[in-house]
């Protein structure tokens, strides 16, 4: 099998014309478009935004100082009039009616609309694209808050940001929220009782929890994007290198040998893994070079980005398979490869490959999941935000379904000796 | 050696090969003569076993090979028409993929490529990719891929087309020196009659999907034995002389080329005082005339009513 790969890696290292088009040209295409949206972007910030955010609110404010002044009794061994005394100074913070003073101030109520809603109205709304991300302000926040401002202490209840799925807009609410746990840490400060903090929930199926997450950027999602569209060009290159070789009757004189033929259709799996691997990292490690874009990562980053390309480039070899298998079957190749292009540029575009997927309908974004590259987009997103393994789990078992799907097809298809175009 | 036993083969309904009966003996050197069409490339394609056939048997040594076509596979070398040789690869780089899946390895693989270079003539060009090579070097590096397993059977379909006269010969040398030392047993089927009479010990004539004539270069002169061929060149050619000279009694065919006539009568009559009387009636002066022997190829057009290049 050895001599299938090293052939087809030969093959493709002499067609120089080829290899540009597939190194050269996504790190030409991130630096260009990295230029000219940043350019964009940076003149209207956040003019066309309209930011849906519903908040649920599960706290009883009307038993908040009651409870707080039990609480300091109890857990706090303050004396009754201490206690009083602190209740009366923390009654002039309550962090609720800050969060609201905060979302609906001029600086963001042209651009975040609240809606106060019951938790499984706000989900629901969620589930069905209507609502950016819900807050949720927990049982037991405002005491929680107050009790760990005065004692000094991290407060055990935090607000919670639970979205339906991984977007821009989301990542937008999310930066608002921090600014306001920063703007109620600085009156805490002020005041001189304390401070708090907030935790994002990941939605996945049901909601998840992803930890903090880091900004995503325009650069980083071309540098994915490009990496991974090219990767998918790879395939139908693949295929058509294969229809070259039955033109040339090469083909015809491996069937002439004992060698058995899956070999051939392996070889071509496993050199289009590794030419799609060198691909995508070369294209990732270059734009980083070159843009910045993944600074200050950590080792356990990279290593992270270098196991989802893995199995990527092994979805993309057994799609390069089947379009092998398609082409040894079919009798007119220019047609086969016309197709292959198109089926290219419907996974480019409903996967996120040419405009960001969550500018799509939600109806698209969920077909765009269903594509190889889609689910590599939403991996690589969530781990350049949140670097967290359960975040990548479910878009990995698609791309490790896709890998199985794709061999289990391109095999069975896969013509006898004798029965090829 | 080899032997097919009625061997048919039909796509769609349609029969491109029909009840072919072939036999080559070990170190034989045997032509197949066909027109385009004839149902060559089909019939190797079975022999070669790529091609599975609708009827009929092939015997290697006395064993039916169909349903054992690995054991074919490790005698048989085939050469086919196109070349089936990766371009973008150097000469060695192409054999010693070849090589591989023919399942040679280390000194073995390296001694094969080398003599295979040698057999061809390529040694020195060896690093070169192929891309860079003449169209008659190309061709012989398609004959190398084929002997590296050393093959006791090599089949060549018609392994000279479209190159220089300096290829072709160095490629007919390779295949006479690869049938005469080696012992190579050779199935060769080309368009040029001349090559055949050449390389070829027995012959067979495909028509149709049919063989229409075999034996060896004597048995099927003998077919035209009781003809002969006499060429005329006129001063000018004028379509009424050749239906004349039709008419005359004992002409068989007639064929007209600018201004030579070629034209197969019954052997032993005299024809020089009736185209001579008619060459006066139409104004045509007889510039050259002589009568030949029969070829091959007269052969062929007189079984199929064609010429090879048809």
């Amino acid at each position: 099998m050895g001599s299938f790969i090293k052939k087809d890696l030969l093959l493709f290292w002499r067609d120089r014309k080829e290899l540009i088009t597939v190194l050269v040209l996504p790190i030409l295409l991130v630096v260009v478009l990295n230029f000219a949206f940043a350019g964009l972007l940076s003149d209207n910030a956040n003019e066309n935004l309209d930011l849906q955010l519903a908040v649920v609110n599960q706290d009883n404010e009307l038993e908040t100082l009651a409870r707080l002044k039990e609480k300091l009794m109890e857990e706090g061994s303050v004396s009754n009039s201490e206690a009083e005394k602190m209740v009366e100074q923390a009654s002039q913070l309550s962090p609720i009616p800050l969060l609201f003073n905060y979302l609906e101030s001029d600086e963001l109520k042209s651009w975040v609309t609240v809606h106060e809603l019951e938790e499984g109205e706000a989900v629901k709304k969620v589930e069905d694209g209507e609502i950016d991300g819900i807050l949720t302000i927990p049982s037991g926040f405002t005491v929680d808050s107050l009790y760990a401002a005065l004692a000094g202490e991290v407060p055990a209840t935090s607000l919670k940001f639970k979205m339906e799925r991984e977007t821009n807009n989301n990542s937008i609410l999310f930066d608002m929220i921090h600014g306001f746990t920063d703007h109620l840490n600085f009156q805490f400060v002020v005041q001189e009782i304390g401070a708090s903090d907030a935790e994002v929930f990941l939605p996945e199926g049901g909601f998840e929890k992803v930890g903090t997450g880091e900004s995503f950027t325009l650069s980083q999602y071309f540098t994915i994007a490009m990496g991974a569209l090219f990767a998918l060009f790879l395939a139908s290159t693949v295929a058509t290198k294969t229809g070259l070789e039955i033109r040339q009757k090469v083909f015809y004189r491996i069937q002439l040998t004992n060698s058995n033929p899956i070999l051939f259709l392996i070889g071509k799996m496993v050199s289009t893994f590794c030419l799609a691997w060198l691909q995508i990292m070369f294209v990732f490690v270059f734009s980083h070079f070159i843009l910045d874009v993944f600074s200050d990562r950590t080792t356990s980053f990279w290593l992270g980005v270098i196991g989802i390309v893995t199995i990527l480039s092994l979805a993309i070899a057994a799609l390069a398979a089947v379009f092998t298998s398609i082409s040894l079957r079919i009798t007119n190749i220019d047609a086969a490869n016309g197709i292959f292009m198109l089926v290219i540029l419907f996974f480019g575009v409903v996967g996120g490959n040419f405009v960001p997927i969550y500018i799509l309908p939600s109806w698209l974004q969920k077909i765009g999941e269903w594509t190889p590259n889609g689910s590599s987009l939403v991996a690589l997103t969530n781990w350049i935000q949140y670097e967290e393994l359960s975040s990548i789990v479910t878009p990995s078992l698609f791309l490790i379904g896709f890998f199985l799907l794709f061999t289990v097809v391109s095999v069975a298809i896969y013509p006898k000796r004798g029965k090829t175009s | 050696m080899l032997e097919t036993i009625n061997l048919s083969k039909s796509f769609k309904g349609k029969k491109a090969v029909q009840d072919v009966n072939l036999y080559l003996d070990s170190g034989e050197s045997v032509g197949l003569l066909g027109p385009n069409g004839a149902g060559k490339s089909t019939t190797i394609s079975m022999i070669s076993s790529l091609v599975k056939p609708t009827t009929g048997e092939i015997k290697l040594n006395g064993v039916n090979i169909i349903q054992k076509p690995e054991q074919m596979r490790k005698v048989l070398g085939v050469v086919p028409q196109e070349l089936a040789i990766y371009e973008d690869l150097s000469a060695y780089e192409n054999l010693k993929f070849f090589g591989f899946i023919y399942n040679l390895k280390g000194k073995e693989l390296e001694k094969s490529i080398q003599q295979a270079l040698e057999i061809v003539g390529l040694t020195d060009r060896q690093k070169d990719l192929v891309r860079t090579f003449s169209g008659g070097m190309k061709r012989r590096v398609n004959i190398a891929a084929a002997l590296l397993h050393r093959p006791e059977i090599l089949i060549l379909d018609e392994p000279t087309v479209g190159i220089d006269p300096q290829s072709r010969n160095h490629i007919l040398e390779t295949v006479r020196m690869l049938n005469e030392l080696n012992g190579t047993t050779i199935l060769y089927t080309s368009h040029y009659m001349e090559e055949v009479e050449q390389l070829c010990d027995r012959l067979y004539v495909m028509d149709h999907g049919e063989i229409i004539a075999a034996g060896t270069k004597g048995e099927l002169l003998s077919i035209l034995s009781t003809e002969d061929t006499i060429k005329v060149e006129l001063s000018k050619m004028d379509e009424m002389f050749i239906e004349q000279v039709k008419t005359i009694e004992g002409v068989r065919k007639v064929e007209a080329s600018q201004v030579n006539l070629k034209i197969i009568a019954k052997k032993g009559i005299n024809l020089v005082s009736e185209l001579v009387h008619l060459a006066d009636q139409y104004h045509i002066q007889m510039v050259n005339f002589h009568t030949e022997s029969p070829s091959l190829e007269d052969v062929f057009l007189h079984l199929t009513g064609r010429t090879l290049r048809d």
